[in-house]
């Protein structure tokens, strides 16, 4: 019974992960840099939630060396990322997720 | 002879300074409104050196928040300054302002007392695509403006007014020399006048009636009133033209008696228009003043109120304690009119003769005296002036 119990939990709680969690942060959580610092380089470059939006999109669906934020030593150290095989759907609303955890705007006092 | 400026003379001036005096202090706003504009400008322009200084330190102090993200979130404020973030959208990100209201188009620009620059960093530290600096204007270089606004604005309404004076002065002259010239032939007039109506009212009098028959007696009759016509017309004339230079000889007149003498003398004038005369004598008074001066107030009222009166109408003199009132059937002055009928040479009904001086000298008269002139009139029933003292 015991058993049962916590499988549906480890179940649920795998359902209940963000699309942002189960697709982005797992990866990144073995990354030598931070994955909010990544967001910080997109506003210090788009500034406004469009924007960062509009162009994390545009990299995640084409990751080029051109296309990314991170300078050029990063990338020659650790490359550039693999095609995503999300859908919109799915990146729109890692990214949505990904903001809203990491934004600005609002927690600054 | 009085050359004063008239009513309408008077009126026109008036008018003119007046529309002069609109358009100068129009125009001089106008000036004013710009010249503070301008002046707000350069103080902007002056601060605008601060702003910028104040505004690369906001963005440092931004910069190194965006740096420590992690550390701190604490937004970066100082003694000097108000400021506030926005994003590419426009979207606040945070703001200390105390005006809120702010305008991202322009790049520097006062509200009231507060002064805001917008600045929009190379870099979006925070997000910040706009950084806006706000200081309070303490408004001192204002009273400079103001003080020196008042003192040449003033000045130059002033000369401006003056000039317009002048210029007014300049515009009537040929109204003035009109007036001018028709006094000058009055003056003449009147001097010709005085041996042939002295002939003819001499003879007149030397005339034995008695000894004409009736036809010829009612022709000398007819002679007699025009003559007196004339008589009274030229004694106006005289008043008007000597009136400053003649000192009054003041007595103590029984009113009753020289009202009722003025009566007598027009009643063969009123006769012809079968206008009859009345008087109504509440309380016999007696008044402290020349003769020949009530004499010509009288007469012109009196005369007025037979010449305007319609044929078979009516003249009431009434005396009281306090006043004379002489009221009349006759066709009335338009309401529009009454404020004029004092003027010289102002006349509202050309059908009947005269030159528009009756009242002129009745005015001239009581203002002498200190007596008050009260006219009611209405058109079609008749006129009542009363006199009070």
């Amino acid at each position: 019974m015991v058993k049962k119990v916590f499988i549906s939990l480890l179940f649920m709680n795998i359902l209940s992960a963000s699309s942002f969690e189960t697709n982005c942060a797992s990866c990144h959580e073995s990354f030598p840099v931070e994955i909010d610092k990544f967001l910080y380089r997109y506003i210090l470059k788009y500034s406004s939630e469009v924007n960062v939006k509009i162009a994390l999109m545009e990299y995640l669906k084409n990751p080029t060396k051109e296309g990314s934020i991170m300078p050029e030593p990063f990338i020659l150290r650790f490359g550039i990322k693999k095609h995503s095989a999300l859908s919109d759907i799915e990146l729109k609303s890692s990214i949505d997720d990904y903001w809203l955890m990491y934004k600005i705007n609002g927690t600054l006092y | 002879m009085d050359t004063s400026l008239s009513h309408s003379e008077k009126r026109t001036l008036k008018n003119f300074v007046a529309l002069y005096a609109l358009l100068s202090f129009s125009i001089l706003l106008l000036i004013s409104i710009l010249y503070l504009d301008f002046e707000r400008d350069f103080m902007l322009r002056k601060k605008q050196v601060l702003l910028e200084e104040y505004a690369k330190e906001l963005i440092q102090n931004l910069k190194y928040v965006h740096i420590n993200l992690d550390k701190t979130r604490k937004y970066p404020r100082s003694e000097n300054y108000r400021s506030a973030i926005f994003d590419s959208s426009k979207k606040l990100i945070f703001s200390t302002l105390q005006n809120k209201k702010v305008n991202l188009d322009d790049k520097l620009y006062k509200t009231e007392n507060i002064i805001h620059f917008i600045k929009q960093p190379s870099s979006y530290y925070l997000g910040s695509y706009y950084v806006v600096v706000e200081i309070v204007d303490d408004e001192l270089w204002l009273n400079g403006v103001y003080k020196k606004l008042f003192t040449y604005a003033g000045s130059l309404f002033f000369v401006l007014l003056i000039i317009g004076y002048f210029l007014s002065r300049l515009f009537l002259r040929p109204m003035r020399e009109a007036i001018e010239m028709l006094e000058r032939f009055i003056q003449d007039t009147t001097h010709e006048l005085n041996t042939p109506i002295s002939t003819i009212n001499m003879n007149i009098e030397m005339l034995d009636s008695k000894a004409l028959d009736e036809k010829s007696k009612t022709k000398i009759d007819r002679i007699k009133i025009a003559s007196q016509t004339l008589s009274h017309l030229y004694d106006d004339l005289s008043f008007l033209l000597l009136n400053h230079k003649v000192i009054s000889n003041d007595e103590e007149l029984n009113l009753k008696e020289l009202i009722e003498e003025r009566l007598n003398y027009f009643e063969q004038i009123a006769n012809v228009k079968k206008v009859s005369l009345n008087f109504i004598c509440n309380k016999n008074q007696s008044i402290l003043m020349d003769r020949k001066k009530i004499t010509k107030l009288l007469d012109n009222l009196i005369s007025n109120a037979i010449k305007y009166n319609k044929i078979s109408g009516d003249v009431t003199v009434t005396l009281d304690e306090d006043s004379i009132v002489v009221k009349d059937s006759g066709q009335g002055i338009k309401k529009r009119n009454l404020k004029a009928v004092f003027d010289r040479f102002e006349r509202f009904n050309y059908a009947q003769g005269g030159f528009g001086i009756g009242l002129h000298i009745v005015n001239v008269i009581a203002k002498e005296y200190g007596l008050n002139i009260d006219i009611e009139s209405k058109e079609n029933i008749g006129t009542k002036v009363s006199i009070r003292w």
